[in-house]
């Protein structure tokens, strides 16, 4: 040992090691490769300085490659390394040389620097040394942070989220994402009057090397008074416990602070897992928290009556009913308090009901027995789990037999034939509260408010979602075996049976699952595939399900009044292909129901729009939303009462269409099983000023927006997306088939030459 | 001889008490009977036509709502006029309590149900359906009904005016009353009720109706005797 440990080389090859594992693994949270690379780059260069300082020192760590390369007994060894060394190169030349699409790096200034002053509604404000004028007056202090969380919870808590973390249930689908609040980077580090400058001028109040035209935030200045927006500042530094920054001239004592508004940040991490039993919590405690961080959309009596409830969909819970959904509980029975716990703590995808892991354990339990105290169901035996049956894997049969057990139920009633809550019965759904309420749409296991996995599906059909349509099927599935078995012994068949009797929920469960993924895959950027021939202009060609898709998050426009704070369309799959002559887009969305546009009714008509600038330019874009006047962009457009054109925008609600000879786009629609498929194609050179021209070799931004009509949705009322990138993908190249296979010989030479080197080396020194 | 003449006499007495003693008979215990009819103040509105959009061939094409459901002679049907607190036990039925689905509509569209006996709840119609009930004293629940589950057991406990509803056929709804004493009767066609065996007294008479309300009334009851009560309801 003490010899192996004596060798230089192998010296050398233990401080690598040992670094490498510090670096990569001692640091937390993880450094980034580049970061890694670089510090192991320095540590080679002082290991070699190291083992190089005196001759012997170099001799010795040279010994044992010298040895490799020359000595008879060591020949596998030489052969084996001679061999992979050349493969592992070539195929690192391989990967690098694979045409590969990147989006481009776009910089931003996260803080560019404020003007000195702004005009707020005619008034001038000077930036500088602006303080919050409502934290002069301490006894009002605590009033009107609360004012200024109602105002959040009605206009800010979509992107930037129940926690200030930027994580509201839009927030996926705006690139540059909404600031984390929370985080000491942010507001903390600002003045008041910065931040006021922010949320009253808003995206497009920001200057160009902050990319306006990428920014989702709105101006507020149109809609919230100076009081409002200082109201606001108060609660976002209450709710995050920060504290702004000060100006420099401030003397005596800082104004006050407002403390216990808000929690502090700081991540507490979970603590163990609580055991089975009910753990008795604090409802006082309990009180305390919820009234600081749940009454905003729950109501201060737990009625589901907050200020933020109005404009959320789905509602927030009203507690004093005792109907919950998420539970593990049979039907009619509230749920156990591990089950309210984990619903706090994982929180309900989909909705506006947020994760709070944040939140000590101690409290998420405090708020599990306040929670029990606001309806009576919950006084009385505590209630028992459903049993859970016995776990199927995922295999065929037991997919077939779940698809079976759907058809024969008829799920398809609601949720429709492909599971895309298209069902007949969906659009009179409503909840316990007569509220409108939609099926699941089985293809999106990411949004399922229990959590996607197989065992969550499970217990969602033993125990049924109270509140809602959705009823249990815990025995439905027995009644169904018990059918089958009779059906076995009709038509004395016993295989029929033999297939059948250890069947239960999880094939069911296994069926919904296959539906979709588990996460939603969203894209980064696009690439244009280029094709030769016709392209069809049929959406359901099987040549359409050969390209690959592009999944794009669309949201609500929650930017501009009249928003759209529920909309139906949440996402889009996109493909698209060019050849010399035409450029031609499919777009797969999910409606319920094709629209038949009824204006009495507030139906309208069911649309897409693909946006694109009408000129590219190298540092500017148009404003993400349908452009301004400046920066007009241009559309690509459907009806589905007028069909596929073209127009062009200065700003929502101000589009112009193209009529007549200038629409060169063409198009055709499909509406099956509740998902729209459309082709769009248009020549790629179309000499309309008005149009977009493609160009070869640069990347341009696209976005996207769709609205239902059957929502009431028009006009700025609809889904959005962020500017995405996008290019036409170059014709495909042989580099990657002609540059590693050279590398490779390469290294195969630079071996032989160092072998022989090494050889007369040693010949020599003999 | 004299023994065997007594034994007989009262084995015949002991025979005729429990023939005539212990049965109750009409008005053997003081009971009276309440009738009448529950008419629609004012001009009755046409009833509102649903159009069915699923499961035709097994619903039909059209439902007309069972909200209100006024006669020719403006009575209203499904009604349910109660003698409010009474103190009684909940009547044992001559058989089992059953609400059935067929032709996509709840039948009866009001029933009534002894506090604590089992109700089966029956699917003639061979498509999917649930049962989705709505109350606050018993646990609510929704248990879905397929084309393979004939019958379903359900249990209600306490004395309330349950709500069901079928979610899949949103026109559905039916009514369970769950009595905790025997004097409960449901308005047939022609608005029409008739409460026996009521304890003689004065006692309050309720009518309640699913969309119009409740309303009460007065009434003397004497042993043995109709009572006559008329309720008129109309819109609020």
């Amino acid at each position: 040992m003490k010899r192996l440990l004596g060798s230089r080389f192998l010296q050398a090859i233990l401080v690598l090691v040992v670094t490498f594992v510090i670096f990569r693994f001692g640091i937390q949270p993880p450094a980034p490769w580049s970061v890694v690379t670089l510090y192991m780059a320095i540590v080679l260069l002082s290991v070699l300085v190291w083992v190089s300082a005196d001759s012997d020192s170099w001799r010795a760590f040279l010994a044992p490659i010298r040895a490799t390369l020359v000595e008879e007994r060591r020949r596998p060894l030489l052969y084996a390394l001679l061999g992979l060394l050349p493969l592992g190169v070539g195929y690192y030349a391989y990967l690098q040389a694979a045409p590969r699409t990147e989006a481009p790096v776009e910089l931003r200034v996260i803080h560019p620097a404020p003007p000195s002053s702004i005009t707020f509604r005619g008034k001038t404000l000077d930036i500088q040394g602006l303080e919050n004028p409502l934290r002069k007056d301490a006894a009002t202090l605590e009033q009107h942070v609360r004012e200024g969380g109602t105002i959040y919870v009605r206009n800010c808590v979509y992107c930037h989220g129940d926690n200030l973390d930027g994580q509201g249930h839009f927030a996926h689908g705006f690139s540059p994402p909404p600031a984390n609040l929370a985080d000491p980077g942010t507001i903390a580090m600002l003045q008041e009057s910065y931040v006021f400058w922010r949320i009253a001028k808003g995206g497009p109040g920001l200057p160009k090397e902050s990319t306006p035209w990428n920014s989702a935030m709105p101006a507020w200045e149109d809609r919230l008074s100076e009081e409002e927006i200082w109201k606001v500042v108060l609660y976002l530094y209450a709710a995050t416990g920060q504290e702004p920054r000060r100006w420099e001239h401030a003397g005596g004592p800082g104004p006050a602070v407002v403390s216990g508004g808000g929690r502090p940040p700081g991540r507490t991490l979970p603590g163990p897992a609580a055991a089975e039993a009910q753990q008795a919590g604090d409802a006082a405690l309990g009180r305390r928290v919820y009234e600081r961080k749940c009454a905003y959309c729950h109501g201060l009596e737990g009625k589901g009556d907050g200020p933020a409830a109005e404009l959320l969909h789905p509602k927030p819970r009203d507690f004093t009913r005792g109907l919950y959904k998420i539970r593990s509980t049979p039907s009619g029975q509230v749920p156990t308090d591990r089950d309210l716990f984990e619903v706090i703590t994982r929180g309900m995808p989909g909705t506006s009901m947020p994760a709070w892991p944040m939140l000590p354990e101690r409290e998420r339990w405090a708020l599990v027995a306040y929670m029990k105290t606001l309806s009576d169901r919950f006084q009385g035996e505590p209630p028992k789990p459903v049993e859970f049956p016995k776990q199927i894997p995922a295999s065929e049969a037991s997919i077939a037999r779940g698809k079976e057990m759907y058809e024969a139920i008829e799920c398809n009633k609601c949720h429709g034939d492909a599971g895309r809550a298209d069902g007949p019965s969906a659009p009179e759904l409503e909840d316990d509260w007569g509220h409108p309420i939609k099926p699941a749409n089985l293809t999106r296991p990411w949004t399922f408010r229990g959590g996607p996995r197989r065992e969550d599906i499970v217990r969602r059909l033993a125990t049924g979602l109270m509140g809602t349509p959705m009823p249990t099927f815990g025995e439905t599935v027995q009644d169904y075996k018990e059918y089958k078995k009779g059906e076995s012994e009709e038509k004395q068949d016993p295989k029929v049976w033999a297939e059948w009797k250890d069947a239960n929920l999880w094939d069911l469960a296994n069926y919904v699952r296959s539906l979709g993924p588990e996460r939603p895959n969203w894209a980064t950027f696009l690439v244009v595939r280029g094709v030769e021939g016709e392209i069809p202009l049929d959406p359901a060609a099987e040549f359409w399900e050969r390209q690959p898709a592009a999944n794009i998050p669309l949201v609500g426009q929650v930017i501009q009044d009249p928003r759209e704070f529920a909309p139906t369309v949440d996402q889009v799959s996109v493909r698209a292909v060019y050849t010399s002559e035409e450029i031609a887009f499919h777009l797969a969305w999910d409606a319920p129901t094709p629209s038949e546009p009824d204006p009495a009714k507030k139906v309208f008509a069911d649309a897409v729009a693909i946006q694109l600038p009408v000129k590219l330019e190298p540092t500017e874009r148009p404003y993400f939303l349908m452009g301004d006047g400046a920066r007009p962009v241009y559309l690509l457009t459907w009806r589905s009462d007028g069909g596929v054109g073209e127009a062009n925008a200065t700003g929502l609600g101000k589009l112009t269409p193209q009529h007549g000879e200038a629409v060169q786009a063409r198009g055709q629609v499909a509406y099956e099983d509740g998902r729209y498929r459309l082709v769009i194609k248009r020549p790629l050179e179309t000499g309309d000023a008005n149009d977009f021209a493609f160009p070869a070799r640069e990347f341009f931004p696209v976005a996207f927006f769709a609205w239902d009509g059957s929502n009431g949705e028009q006009g700025s009322k609809g889904s959005i997306s962020s500017w995405y990138y996008v290019r036409l993908e170059a014709p495909s190249s042989r580099r990657q088939f002609v540059i590693p296979p050279l590398v490779v010989l390469l290294a195969v030479a630079a071996e032989v030459l160092a072998v022989r080197w090494a050889r007369r080396q040693g010949a020599g020194s003999r | 001889m004299r023994t065997r003449a007594l034994i007989a006499v009262s084995l015949i007495g002991l025979l005729a008490l429990l023939l005539f003693g212990l049965e109750p008979r009409a008005g053997a215990q003081g009971g009276g009977t309440v009738v009448g009819e529950v008419k629609y103040q004012g001009t009755p509105p046409a009833p509102g036509m649903l159009k069915v959009t699923k499961d035709t061939e097994v619903c039909g094409k059209e439902k007309t709502s069972t909200e209100l459901v006024v006669g020719p002679d403006k009575g209203i049907q499904w009604a349910v006029v109660s003698v409010t607190g009474a103190k009684g036990s909940p009547p044992k039925p001559a058989k089992k309590p059953a609400l059935d689905q067929k032709g996509c509509e709840f039948h009866p569209h009001v029933l009534l149900v002894p506090a604590g006996a089992e109700v089966d709840i029956l699917n003639s119609d061979g498509i999917l359906h649930n049962i989705h009930t709505f109350s606050t004293a018993n646990a609510p629940f929704n248990k879905s009904q397929p084309k393979f589950k004939k019958v379903i057991e359900a249990k209600f406990d306490k004395p309330e005016i349950v709500k069901v509803k079928c979610d899949v056929h949103g026109w559905m709804g039916a009514w369970v009353v769950v009595m905790d004493h025997p004097w409960h009767a449901v308005t047939d066609a022609k608005g029409t009720f008739k409460l026996e065996n009521v304890p003689a007294g004065k006692h309050k008479v309720e009518v309640w109706h699913e969309t119009l309300g409740k309303v009460a009334k007065e009434v003397e009851v004497k042993a043995g005797a109709e009572t006559r009560v008329a309720f008129e309801l109309g819109k609020k």
